[in-house]
């Protein structure tokens, strides 16, 4: 079961100075499903993407990437070990292009025809960003943004795609919008999908498990279905 | 009339090598956030390493890309070796390493080569060029130094703007944090800048130092004029740090020209005020737009 997950975190302690934001967090998720990773705000959810994406470094623990340990090595390597996370708001570079925002995304990958490749691709998908390839990405909607973050994350081909909040903000045709595209990418590519959410139950609507945290701890893991439907959790943790 | 055209192209031909530091502190404080006080203290370090090779070998030409050799080796030495361990720390630490840089390769000039006044050569004749009667204020080696300057310009810009390691230069310069996220290797980006910088400055040196000769503070005024150009450019804009370079040698050749040469570094404190007053970023900042 452990060999086979694509992303396995392993009793993952980590905090920022004196304060532990999680402790003893495990999770693991299978190729192809979205994990829906709820709880309230400070409840440790954007520590925990952020230590398995290199920028925060745990205290004890491991993290495994297809069975490869990728703990405690720098961001940029784990990204190119097939981790892409997309964090919380503000992700696009507004003074770049639309196309130079995609095409940074490709850049770890080898190959000219296969970043051109993945850039007709991401084109073909998403066809709004085909039209303002050449404009700035600061002219976008927060929309827009949100779609083109995620191109471009997608741009690397990863294995795991990390998403924080993805439907902060947005209004409520966009937060449908782009949990379309979160179920979607996992049909699609058999991509695995860590999904940090507020709005447990749009989240708990696409995902195939969750797990729930609160002040750094895990405190129910399991089918998306049953956390949905525990009333107790729901309203103690979940707010619906 | 014929003194306004002596004084803009010479005004032009000089405002370019300001250009070039000028570019110099923009690729640093682009990719960093540190000004490198020392920037003036490379180009002259570099500028020896020229004077050595050519009164070695007897070839400018040889002297010359080795200083620009130097240059880019020499900044990338610096930003490992001496200006990384105070990445993350307090700004301050930045602004005293690089202070204390400059104070050493001045006096290791000094040790190493003495400080009297050394002349250097320039790549091409130094007398005034004449259309008729008719004097252009401008000799073959000022043409030289604007072209050399300009195209050195143009290939950072293509650099920037077609190339891989362009982007993730970019990239780097506006969000870094992102960069690394998706697989942009920081420390090494940030090398090639400082190795750039290291560049622009020593072409800079080798271009100046003909019309200022060679001695352990050759480069301190030029420094200065550099740093005020690249301020009025916006500081974040290599395209800026051009137009600021240029626009500040001409307003010092009118200056000099008609005010008389006594207080020139007066009326480049001017300029920077009138400019600073007008776009507080500078003229090409794009600070305002990445605050938001």
């Amino acid at each position: 079961m452990t060999k086979a997950a694509a992303l396995a975190v392993e009793d993952i302690t980590a905090g920022y100075g004196g304060v532990l934001a999680l402790e003893a967090v495990s999770v693991t998720a299978r190729p192809g499903t979205i994990t829906a990773v709820l709880g309230a705000n400070g409840a440790g959810k954007t520590t925990m993407l952020r230590t398995i994406s290199g920028l925060v470094r745990p205290r004890r623990g491991r993290i495994l990437v297809d069975g490869v340990d990728v703990t405690r090595r720098r961001p940029a390597d784990i990204a190119r070990a097939g981790v892409a996370h997309v964090p919380e708001g503000q992700g696009v570079i507004t003074e770049l292009t639309v196309e130079e925002n995609l095409r940074l995304g490709a850049l770890p990958r080898k190959g000219s025809a296969v970043r051109s490749a993945a850039l007709s691709d991401a084109y073909q998908r998403f066809p709004a960003l085909a039209e303002r390839r050449r404009k700035a990405a600061g002219t976008l909607s927060g929309g827009e943004r949100q779609i083109l973050v995620i191109a471009r994350a997608l741009m690397a081909a990863p294995r795991v795609l990390l998403l924080d909040e993805p439907s902060l903000g947005l209004a409520p045709r966009m937060v449908a919008q782009v949990m379309d595209l979160v179920r979607q990418l996992r049909e699609g590519t058999g991509l695995t999908v860590l999904l940090v959410e507020q709005n447990a139950r749009s989240a708990l609507a696409i995902a195939d498990s969750g797990i729930v945290l609160n002040l750094g701890k895990v405190v129910a893991a399991a089918d998306a279905a049953a956390l949905a439907a525990d009333v107790g959790l729901r309203r103690h943790y979940l707010g619906f | 009339m014929q003194e306004f055209v002596e004084f803009t192209l010479g005004g032009i031909a000089t405002g370019m090598i300001y250009a070039a530091i000028a570019v110099s502190l923009v690729l640093i404080w682009r990719g960093t956030r540190v000004l490198n006080y020392s920037q003036g203290g490379m180009a002259m370090f570099t500028t020896y390493v020229a004077w050595l090779v050519i009164r070695g070998t007897g070839s400018y030409w040889a002297g010359f890309v080795l200083a620009l050799a130097a240059g880019l080796v020499l900044g990338a030495i610096l930003e490992r070796g001496v200006v990384r361990p105070t990445m993350g720390k307090s700004p301050l630490n930045s602004v005293i390493v690089t202070i204390g840089l400059l104070i050493f390769l001045e006096g290791l000039a000094g040790i190493l080569y003495g400080g009297q006044y050394r002349s250097f050569p320039a790549a091409f004749s130094v007398t005034g060029l004449k259309i008729g009667n008719f004097a252009l204020g401008i000799s073959p080696n000022d043409l030289f130094t604007a072209a050399a300057v300009l195209a050195a310009a143009l290939a950072l810009a293509a650099v920037f703007r077609y190339t891989s390691v362009g982007l993730r230069l970019r990239a780097t310069a506006f969000r870094p944090d992102v960069a690394r996220l998706l697989g942009v290797r920081i420390g090494r980006v940030l090398t090639l800048g400082w190795a750039l910088a290291g560049l622009f400055g020593a072409l800079a040196g080798v271009l100046v130092t003909p019309s200022t000769f060679l001695y352990p503070n050759s480069m301190d005024s030029i420094f200065v004029l550099g740093f005020t150009a690249a301020v009025i450019g916006g500081l974040d804009s290599p395209a800026g740090a051009v137009a600021g370079g240029v626009l500040l040698g001409v307003v010092l050749s009118y200056a000099g020209g008609y005010l008389g040469s006594s207080l020139v570094l007066v009326y480049g404190l001017i300029v920077l005020a009138l400019v600073l007053m007008v776009r507080p970023g500078g003229l090409f900042s794009s600070t305002a737009a990445r605050r938001v």
